[in-house]
């Protein structure tokens, strides 16, 4: 997985492409711990992920959860079978999708 | 092609291809079934369509035009795919059926009861069902899940019911935490630790509202099992017993119903947990009472049944349930905590002296224990509400 990162000032945006997995969401998470520090807001921009597993609604899930105490969080572009995955686990309910 | 007519409903199975080369053919199957059985609603059930080209949607057209009762169903996401992109699934109902999943080679993680677990890949479970009827069970507790899970409890996170060959499966993210039971047990040293987190994570649960009718009341639940008693109580324990749960307040904050140390799971400081079918909504004092039951209340008379349980040793079950309640009211006195401990006795030992008469009426001596404690309680106490 490829994650590409933009910080213009308070608003962070991350690009995922390839799939989210078990083996590749503990990168995600160890980039977004070490820098979500002062974000306002954060955009994870799906258009290019092909895949997701648990782990990785498990790292949006966090995410999610640390940008509810600090800004705002939004989740764009996801494919049909990603966008699959959230309504069936539940997560078009706790995500903003766009 | 085969088909069914049951219930004045014509239902007629397609399967394999339908293409160019035998759309035609097809669509002649379809009227020459229906003029056998003219009356009734018509379902096509998809479940062995493996394709269907714009030839063969032609011939479904046709044949929804003759119809006033005409549905699709069974549909794998391939062809759910198809009427979705061609508009078809506005024009008429069609809906999607379970996705097919094969646990061939898949290692067996667990055996219960009622079914077994398998790793389906490196981070979700799948548990198959033994028992077909469970259908209604699955999607309920699935269903919860999602809930408790949007409503932010950090809870395994569900997917989809699913079919197993013909039996019924739902899917779960495998947890690669440990339980909080494995947790003391390999490192009792950090015992209190592990209790914080469970206390920690049980103030979560019931700090969380949830929308009134959605899930049971503790408070009703516990009322049933004392009505279940009237003729086996004194008259004035049953009187005051059935006043002291009428008299708890309704709530809408959430109770787990099965809260103990197997149930949630830890890693990277973060708990999470499982087991959702017994979620419920009330005052916090019914969720004690079970967990009463759970580390002590079972195993007063013989311990093994607690240890059995549990899977700890008896005097570490007392020192979770007494420091859970500890911690869960680290900010009241030791008073207060004593009495929370009277109250959930209450709850607990009607609960435990319904379930041992409907279930094991030949044990006399626990009966006849667990009734002359539910009578001390209850005289002791004036209030269940904490």
């Amino acid at each position: 997985m490829e994650i590409n990162k933009k910080l213009e000032e308070e608003v962070l945006s991350i690009e995922l492409v390839g799939r989210l997995d078990t083996t590749t969401a503990p990168e995600l998470e160890t980039e977004l711990k070490s820098s979500l520090e002062g974000v306002k807001e954060l955009v994870i921009d799906l258009k290019d992920l092909d895949y997701i597993s648990s782990a990785g609604l498990r790292v949006l899930l966090f995410a999610q959860k640390t940008m509810n105490n600090q800004g705002t969080m939004k989740v764009t572009n996801a494919k049909p079978e990603i966008m699959e995955v959230f309504e069936i686990t539940g997560f078009t309910d706790i995500l903003t999708i766009e | 092609m085969n088909s069914t007519f049951e219930n004045n409903v014509l239902t007629i199975y397609p399967e394999g291809n339908i293409d160019t080369t035998n759309a035609e053919e097809v669509g002649k199957e379809f009227e020459e079934i229906r003029a056998a059985h003219p009356e009734g609603a018509v379902v096509l059930d998809m479940d062995n369509l493996k394709y269907i080209s714009s030839a063969g949607l032609r011939q479904i057209l046709k044949f929804k035009k003759r119809e006033k009762e005409f549905s699709i169903i069974n549909c794998s996401s391939e062809i759910y795919e198809i009427f979705e992109i061609t508009g078809f699934a506005e024009m008429m109902d069609v809906r999607k059926g379970y996705r097919h999943v094969s646990v061939d080679g898949c290692e067996v993680i667990g055996e219960g009861s009622n079914g077994v677990v398998y790793r389906l890949n490196p981070d979700t479970i799948i548990k198959v069902y033994k028992n077909n009827d469970a259908l209604e069970d699955i999607k309920r507790e699935r269903e919860l899940a999602k809930t408790a899970l949007v409503l932010g409890v950090n809870t395994a996170i569900p997917f989809d019911v699913v079919k197993v060959g013909d039996k019924y499966g739902s899917v779960f993210e495998l947890l690669s935490a440990k339980s909080l039971t494995k947790l003391i047990i390999q490192d009792p040293e950090n015992k209190e630790k592990y209790v914080k987190v469970f206390a920690d994570m049980l103030k979560e649960i019931h700090g969380t509202e949830v929308k009134p009718g959605i899930l049971p009341s503790g408070k009703q639940t516990a009322l049933g099992w004392a009505e279940w008693l009237k003729d086996y109580l004194p008259e004035e324990t049953y009187t005051k017993l059935h006043k002291l749960i009428e008299d708890v307040p309704e709530s809408n904050h959430m109770l787990h119903g099965d809260y103990h140390t197997s149930n949630v799971h830890y890693a990277n400081n973060e708990a999470i947990l499982i087991d959702m079918d017994t979620l419920a909504t009330g005052n916090p004092i019914f969720e004690f009472a079970s967990i009463y039951l759970a580390y002590k209340g079972y195993g007063e008379l013989d311990h093994a049944a607690v240890e059995k349980f549990l899977k700890i040793d008896w005097d570490t079950a007392d020192y979770v349930l007494n420091k859970l309640v500890d911690l869960y009211f680290e900010d009241k006195d030791d008073d207060y905590k004593k009495e929370v401990m009277e109250k959930a006795r209450v709850i607990g030992y009607t609960r435990a002296l319904r379930r041992t008469i409907k279930r094991t009426p030949d044990q006399t001596e626990l009966i006849d224990y667990y009734k002359k404690q539910l009578i001390e309680c209850v005289d002791k106490v004036d209030s269940l509400a904490v």
